[in-house]
């Protein structure tokens, strides 16, 4: 080679190993910056692109009755999910998965949209509780569908659908319920009614997490830790399960047969207000809102006639008819006006301040001579229009409200409302006018302005059973955090009035004859071999206070209210039955009927009494009764 | 052929340094593709290791003279074969460029490089003194023709490693350092046009993204991002063999392709880096000694026309793994995967031993 080109070859083969060197050099520098420098920022984001937290949802508490039976407990509801995060084609997602799932692609598009500003590592739901075959397609087609995800969440289940009410429902927390409890955040379920509310905190548990491995198409690779979800406190009730039947089962009699689809009852053990039974009809299925509610199933609920979403045995408010006589007969006794000797002369109707006052025993002619026993054992209309015309308004309404009635029970539900029993006061407060004595005597027979919830029914009852104490129904009996179940101390009683025994003798005396005699209008009530004291009333129904001629129409059914207490030494039951335009409280005295032959068989461990029908409940369709 | 004195001439420094790249390639290919069941990729590549070194052994026996002596046949045969590709070769991912063999599809294009390494080591070695204009111009048109061929399959990639064996050995040859700047200024100049006209929408795509990644943070400039990601997160030593996120949960396509080099810097760090660098100045350096030591001219171009593509490969593979570079269908030689590229690049080597092995005879 000439040594000219040698020289050039040399030379420019040096430039050529700089020139490599150099940019060796340059590449190494980057990755030092990238590796060493700039090394946290890409650990960071390669950590978000592959760790995932999962919430783990965690169950509510169980829920048993007092004899430990399971009223409410979860099941396992699958949800299908979209994962956008590394969706390459949404749109073809969407549309496999809802030929998949067999749902409507626009639909199924729509609820993407609505959800498409949030993250894209957020699952947007399509489906809430799945079907096992539509789990099973997904799975099927998981290799196509690698941004689907199946996650299995426990959810309420309301075994046998009682009692609705009282469970009520769980649903997402709302941004109002947020604010207000720094506890909740926005996804979680709570309870929107019922026990599920009051009892929130205590049933919730806690969420748990896990933190997993996905690789880039979001499959899930392994499980980094997991902290296990806290299953909500587990609560014992103090329904009994049996009782809580035996009531559903006699309202599904009267529906059966004709009479009413809709009341309520409340049972209460008068000793300690522990709730042992408490239906309002009619209910929904609670099981309905476990897994989300849609909004057809929504409106139909709302839009109701009947009102199934009402508890009506705390919220609703009628007139107590001929089961308010107790307290005007209280009232007298304690007041010194009458005696239990007073005698009233019945024709079947009076006249006071020029208006004609009807008894129910009218077109028989009256009741004739009666005295107090009488008067409740056979319910004279007579009788207590002339004592709470002797006795005064004011009167009454203290020792009603003694008794429980026109306030509030402070029951463990959320949303009870408050009943009413006239005063002077009342009326100047609310309508500033004066009370007119006029007004008393519809007043002694449970009617006028007179409305209670069935639940400060069951208190009044209670009442007379305990002497006076006014217990506060309650339903949460024991409570086990994970430790064990511990007794929870049961409410104060709301108040204790003090009646002297001697006076309420007589009165119970009135009641014992209702169920005991054959004059007693409550007498299909009675349980051989048991002293049952009740008594009856059939109201008209509020604000249709002119009895309609076509009773046919059954809307304008007067209502029919059993309230009772057995036995009558030492009681420890007591409570109250109302049914909806059931014509007469002897309809309901059936029904009460069923409830204590069942609570008395299990008390002796006898059989339970078979499941009543229309037939052998034998309800009374004829009009006249009050 | 072979004579016995000339195995004391191999330079072993050299192959070793070669082969150390050859088995940590083997190592990542198992690595990357350990995720998925049943892969033996790494089994392939050892395999075409095998077939490399046995045609190396042939590219390094014959004295290279013979090669640059019979260059135009070989020359006019690969444009035979390359042509053969473009019209009857098989369509892969929506390119034609390979020719099914019973075992495996040969990548003719990677020996273009070889092939052009040649002829342009012939061309330039039978002239004397500075290339002339006309000198260039031939020699540009012999780059020319089978690059055209490679970008029509399309390649462009490949395609475009030819440019600097062509710029390499005419640099070589004596090319006037002026002649240099007006093709940069050209290419300069040509660059809107060949912007508008010369590329296809996904090639410009990948410009775009890669000057500002995150305007298609799912699409082209993923790939970027993700590499980034890959590296960055190796951190000094980095996270450990088969312990790597992201390429082990695929987050990087191709890794054990394209993206080899990330996965060795994910898995052991920005010292894992250094080794690998350092393993590939090493190889370049001393073959650039293998140039300087050369006995004559056809030699030295030679080797300087074979090292030019490989250079220009790491360089650019090693670049766009840390997601600084365009994403592009490059490959790293000798460590990633791929058979064509595997034995192509050895055959090359065997040539640059050849020559400075042959230093000393006549």
């Amino acid at each position: 080679m000439p040594h000219e080109d040698r020289r050039r070859i040399g030379v420019r083969l040096s430039v050529m190993q700089y020139f490599v060197i150099g940019l060796f050099s340059v590449l190494a520098v980057s990755f030092w910056v990238l590796q060493v420098a700039e090394h946290a920022k890409f650990e960071e984001m390669a950590e978000n692109n592959n760790q995932r937290t999962v919430p783990l949802r965690a169950p509510r508490g169980v829920v048993f009755d007092r004899d430990g039976q399971v009223l409410v407990e979860n099941r396992h509801a699958y949800s299908i999910s979209i994962v956008r995060e590394h969706t390459k084609d949404l749109n073809a997602t969407i549309r496999l998965l809802a030929h998949v799932l067999q749902l409507d692609p626009a639909g199924v598009k729509e609820l993407v949209d609505r959800h498409r500003r949030e993250p894209t590592y957020r699952p947007i739901m399509i489906v809430q509780d799945a079907t096992l075959a539509q789990v099973t397609a997904v799975t099927v087609h998981k290799l196509e569908l690698p941004d689907v995800d199946i996650e299995q969440i426990p959810t309420r289940r309301y075994v046998d659908a009682l009692a609705a009410h009282l469970f009520g429902y769980v649903g997402e927390v709302n941004d109002a319920q947020v604010a207000a409890d720094s506890s909740l955040k926005s996804g979680d379920i709570v309870g929107q009614q019922g026990i599920e509310k009051s009892y929130n905190t205590l049933l919730m548990g806690e969420d748990g997490a896990k933190h997993v491995v996905v690789n880039s198409v979001g499959r899930e690779i392994r499980q980094l830790d997991e902290d296990l979800a806290t299953e909500g406190h587990r609560l014992r009730l103090t329904i009994d399960a049996d009782i809580q039947k035996a009531i559903e089962d006699g309202f599904k009699a009267a529906g059966d047969g004709g009479l009413t689809d809709a009341g309520a009852a409340v049972i209460l053990d008068p000793r300690n207000g522990e709730v042992l039974g408490f239906s309002s009809l009619p209910a929904y299925d609670p099981n309905a809102f476990a897994s989300g509610v849609d909004r057809k199933v929504w409106n139909s609920l709302i839009n109701d006639d009947q009102k199934p979403l009402q508890d009506r045995a705390i919220q609703g408010r009628y007139s107590p008819g001929s089961t308010f006589k107790m307290a005007v007969a209280l009232a007298g006794l304690e007041e010194g006006i009458i005696t239990p000797e007073t005698t009233v002369f019945c024709p079947g109707h009076a006249n006071f301040y020029g208006r004609e006052f009807h008894c129910w025993m009218d077109r028989k002619g009256g009741h004739g001579s009666i005295d107090l026993r009488r008067a409740i054992t056979e319910s004279c209309d007579v009788y207590f229009y002339t004592v709470a015309n002797m006795i005064g308004v004011d009167k009454i309404n203290k020792w009603a409200t003694a008794l429980g009635l026109g306030d509030m029970s402070g029951i463990d539900l959320p949303n009870e409302v408050q009943g009413l029993v006239p005063s002077t006061q009342w009326k100047l407060q609310t309508r500033h006018e004066k009370w007119y004595a006029g007004e008393t005597i519809s007043v002694g027979i449970g009617q006028g302005a007179v409305s209670v919830t069935p639940v400060s029914m069951a208190v009044y009852a209670s009442s007379l059973a305990n002497g006076g104490t006014r217990v506060t129904p309650h339903l949460l009996k024991e409570v086990d955090d994970g430790g064990g179940w511990k007794a929870v101390p049961p409410p104060a009683p709301q108040a204790t009035a003090d009646i002297d025994p001697e006076k309420l003798e007589p009165i119970r005396d009135g009641m014992w004859g209702v169920v005991n005699t054959p004059r007693g209008t409550g007498i299909t009530a009675k349980v051989a071999g048991r002293d049952v004291l009740g008594k009856t009333g059939s109201a008209q129904v509020v604000g249709m206070q002119t009895h309609a001629a076509d009773k046919t129409n059954k809307t304008l059914r007067d209502n029919g209210w059993f309230v009772f207490y057995a036995p009558r030494e030492n009681p420890t039951i007591a409570g109250v039955v109302m049914l909806e335009h059931g014509i007469h409280g002897g309809n309901a005295a059936r029904v009460t009927h069923h409830i204590l032959e069942t609570y008395f068989a299990k008390l002796d461990g006898r059989p339970l009494p078979a499941t009543p029908t229309p037939d052998t409940m034998k309800f009374d369709f004829s009009d006249a009764d009050r | 052929m072979f004579e016995r004195r000339l195995y004391h001439h191999v330079d072993w420094a050299l192959v070793a340094a070669i082969f150390a790249l050859c088995a940590l390639g083997v190592v990542y290919i198992y690595s990357a593709t350990a995720a998925r069941t049943n892969s033996h990729l790494y089994v392939t590549q050892l395999y075409a290791i095998v077939i490399g070194v046995g045609v190396m052994l042939v590219t390094l026996s014959v004295d290279y003279r013979a090669f640059t002596d019979k260059s135009h046949l070989v020359y006019c045969g690969l444009l035979l074969v390359l042509l053969y590709v473009l019209f009857l070769g098989k369509v892969e991912m929506g390119a034609r460029r390979w020719i099914p063999l019973r075992v495996f599809n040969l990548q003719p294009s990677e020996f273009a490089k070889v092939g052009v390494a040649l002829v342009l080591a012939k061309f330039f070695g039978e002239n004397r003194g500075v290339p002339a204009w006309s000198d260039l111009a031939i020699a540009g048109l012999l780059t020319i023709v089978p690059l055209g061929l490679i970008a029509r399959e399309p390649d462009l990639g490949t395609a475009v490693t030819l440019v600097p064996v062509f710029l390499a050995v005419a640099y070589l040859a004596g090319m006037r350092m002026r002649i240099l700047g007006i093709l940069f200024i050209g290419f300069v100049l040509l660059a809107p046009v060949v912007w508008k006209f010369g590329l296809k929408d996904y090639q410009k795509s990948r410009i775009s993204t890669f000057l500002d990644p995150s305007q298609d943070a799912k699409g082209a400039g993923y790939q970027q991002i993700q590499a980034r990601i890959t590296v960055g997160s190796g951190g000094l030593t980095g996270k450990g063999f088969k312990h790597g996120t992201q390429g082990q949960l695929q987050f990087l396509p191709v890794a054990h392709n394209d993206f080899i080099f990330s996965v060795l810097a994910e898995e052991q760090g920005f010292a894992g880096v250094l080794v690998a660098l350092g393993l590939y100045l090493f190889v370049i350096l001393r073959s650039l000694e293998a140039a300087r030591l050369a006995k004559d001219r056809p030699g030295s171009y030679l080797v300087l026309g074979v090292l030019a593509s490989f250079t220009f490969q790491v360089l650019y593979n090693i670049t766009m793994s840390a997601g600084l570079a365009p994403v592009k269908g490059l490959t790293l030689p000798l460590m990633s995967y791929g058979g064509s590229s595997m034995i192509a690049t050895l055959a090359g080597f065997g040539l640059i031993l050849n020559v400075r092995m042959r230093r000393f005879t006549n």
